[in-house]
């Protein structure tokens, strides 16, 4: 799937897990810069994309992934 | 109410758990939530789930891992929240590094049963709350492979030795209730129940898929803790206990028994007859004919139900709403603790429409598959077991007799006299306390203050010199009521309150109510008392008892809302006639062997 498809996917399943359907999304954006998104927050938002793109990230990925360009990165090679 | 056979899935659970809605909730819990995992999902799904079944659920979420501080710290949270249940929850993952720790790996399972059951008595030394134990989920791995089970001290024979033992110390005590969490991955799956990587990362104690199913689990023995369980199944007859339609196919015609489908409805007349067993009423609603609805259970050589077993039997024309509201009448319950078993949606839908609180289950449209449908709903849970239970159908039976007796007199004086009752009246006794606990949780209608004490709380009333905690029970010559009231007295200066006033609907108007208050006063006076005062306190269920006092020529002296004082003068009271040959053993003071 090309990276920008997915960036679009990724961010209409941000908007709607976090219920702010103005939210953007950059390749710097970080979990810091949206309301909502702490670490029990993150558990399920991975839970939930593993749903929606039939992937499973492993546990290093969910827990070292810095930014959303390198969730980006992870899901371009995941369903390549 | 509708119950579909799926548990509602997590994301939508968690969704309703951030936009909670309570105010349709008829009723308020109080849990504390301690675990060796993470517990913030489990508690907003178990919130959401709580809501859907009309319970506003207050919960005390402990600090993760931390188990023993708050039961072993007197002055902790847990115990200044003051809880009606507390449950202790652990995973596998924190048990296999205890075993893999452990110095003598064949002391391991008595150690790890024994810590937990001193923890259940620790709490038990500050607070009366129900406790509601998990299993451990047996865990994947097998170092000698399916040998495991065979070696004493293996990993796999450890955990399934602490889960046993667990049950056996639970038994052993009251108040202490299972969350079988190893049966409910075990339904699941328990390859897709565990996720080692939600684990490692977050302290999950399953997949997110699961928690809906581990919070229900948690929630069932709670709620049926407090009360709200399911006391009748009213059964439809054509294609729900048999396949076919009796009153076309005959008897030899129908689908029961041998193979195919008259085999799967063999099974669920065997499950039927486990809960009938049990202490649940079955009750028939058919529409038929009543001498073809009756002809498989006298004649079928298959019909696993007799006629003996069904409480109340309805075979005719009318509307099922309508006639399940004669079988609430006659067995004197509330709706909510009726389920609903029709294979035709339908009727379904009309129960649903018209009489509302009553349990219908969807049914599948596979007879073989009515039974996993229903245990899949865990609609049968219960917080305690006594023989008792198990003669309850039999009571209601009796009751149709006296019914019947009771129209070949024309006074009522004259009837109740013919009855021959005998009563017992007795301060709480222990081998009572398990059915005086059941008498608490289940009476609403005829209940002054509907205060409901565990089986803890009711064993520290028995031993304690400042309260009188009466017992009666009631016999004729139809047959034995068993423990049929409990009331609660405490003497307090010139007055004795009347604390807790409950007893069974069954034995209405027989003149119970007058024997036991010419009891309570006669205690009032043997202690110098001045007065009599008791409360009522309304619910939505016990209206029947608003004029309780007044009957008794008592006076109300404070009446708001939610309460109305009454009170009379011990020195006016005029004993109450009746007819009930009453043996009273001492029950005003405490046994002096256990108040010490």
């Amino acid at each position: 799937m090309p990276r920008d498809d997915i960036a679009a996917r990724l961010t209409d399943l941000l908007r709607d897990f976090f219920r702010q359907p103005a939210l953007a999304l950059a390749e710097e954006t970080t979990a810091a810069d949206v309301p909502g998104w702490d670490s029990l927050a993150h558990i399920d938002l991975m839970v939930t994309i593993e749903k929606a793109f039939a992937i499973r990230l492993s546990t290093r990925e969910v827990r070292g992934m810095k930014n959303i360009g390198a969730l980006l990165d992870i899901l371009a090679q995941k369903t390549a | 109410m509708e119950y579909n056979c799926q548990t509602p899935d997590y994301a939508t659970l968690i969704a309703e758990a951030r936009a909670l809605d309570t105010s349709a909730c008829t009723r308020d819990l109080r849990i504390a939530v301690l675990a060796d995992f993470t517990t913030h999902q489990l508690v907003a799904v178990m919130q959401a789930l709580a809501a859907r079944r009309g319970v506003r659920l207050h919960v005390y979420e402990a600090a993760y891992d931390s188990i023993e501080s708050e039961i072993l710290d007197a002055a902790s949270g847990l115990y200044a929240f003051a809880p009606d249940c507390v449950a202790l929850l652990a995973a596998t993952p924190k048990l296999k590094g205890r075993y893999y720790a452990a110095a003598d790996p064949a002391a391991f399972a008595g150690q790890a049963v024994a810590r937990f059951a001193g923890l259940w008595d620790g709490l038990r030394a500050h607070c009366p709350a129900t406790i509601i134990q998990s299993t451990y989920v047996q865990p994947a791995e097998r170092a000698f492979g399916q040998y495991e089970a065979l070696v004493p001290h293996s990993l796999g024979a450890a955990v399934r030795e602490v889960n046993r033992g667990l049950a056996e110390a639970a038994r052993a005590r009251r108040g202490v209730l299972l969350c079988d969490a190893d049966f409910l991955a075990a339904e699941r799956g328990r390859a897709a129940w565990r996720d080692e990587r939600l684990w490692a990362l977050a302290k999950l104690p399953c997949t997110p898929d699961c928690l809906p199913d581990l919070a229900g689990g948690v929630l069932d023995a709670a709620l049926a803790a407090a009360g709200a369980f399911v006391k009748c199944v009213v059964l439809d007859l054509d294609n729900t206990l048999w396949g076919g339609v009796i009153g076309d196919d005959g008897l030899a015609g129908i689908a029961l028994g041998g193979f195919d489908e008259g085999e799967a409805f063999v099974a669920f007349q065997q499950f039927l007859l486990s809960l009938k067993r049990r202490g649940i009423l079955l009750a028939v609603v058919s529409k038929n004919e009543e001498a073809a609805a009756r002809l498989p259970f006298r004649e079928h050589p298959d019909m696993v139900l007799k006629e003996e077993d069904i409480a109340v039997f309805l075979a005719n024309w009318d509307n099922k709403a309508d006639n399940i509201r004669r079988v609430q009448q006659v067995l004197n319950i509330g709706l909510d603790a009726m389920v609903f078993l029709d294979d035709n949606p339908f009727e379904r839908q009309l129960v649903r429409a018209h009489v509302p609180g009553v349990i219908v289950p969807e049914l599948p449209e596979d007879p073989v598959d009515y039974l996993p449908a229903l245990a899949a709903l865990n609609l049968f849970e219960t917080a305690s077991h006594s023989d008792a239970d198990a003669a309850r159908a039999g009571q209601y039976r009796e009751e149709a007799s006296r019914q019947q007796a009771q129209a070949s007199f024309t006074n009522i004086d004259d009837y109740l006299r013919s009855l021959g009752m005998t009563a017992r009246l007795e301060r709480f006794a222990p081998r009572s306390l398990p059915r005086i606990a059941q008498l608490i949780q289940r009476s609403n209608q005829f209940n002054l203050t509907t205060r409901r004490h565990s089986e803890e709380a009711c064993a520290r009333l028995m031993a304690d010199a400042g309260h009188a905690p009466l017992t009666i029970t009631l016999a004729d010559t139809f047959g034995d009521y068993g423990l049929i009231s409990v009331i609660v007295l405490a003497l307090q200066g010139d007055t004795v309150e009347i604390l807790d006033y409950l007893m069974s609907c069954r034995v209405l108007k027989r003149g119970v109510e007058d024997l036991a208050m010419n009891a309570i006063f006669a205690f009032a006076a043997q202690n110098g008392a001045r007065q009599v005062v008791g409360r009522y306190l309304p619910t939505a269920k016990n209206r029947m008892v608003e004029g309780f006092y007044a009957g008794f020529g008592f006076t109300c002296i404070d009446s708001a809302a939610h309460e109305a004082v009454w009170a009379h003068e011990v020195a006016s009271w005029r004993p109450r006639a009746h007819f009930i040959h009453a043996e009273a053993q001492e029950w005003g003071a405490a046994p002096q062997a256990v108040a010490g």
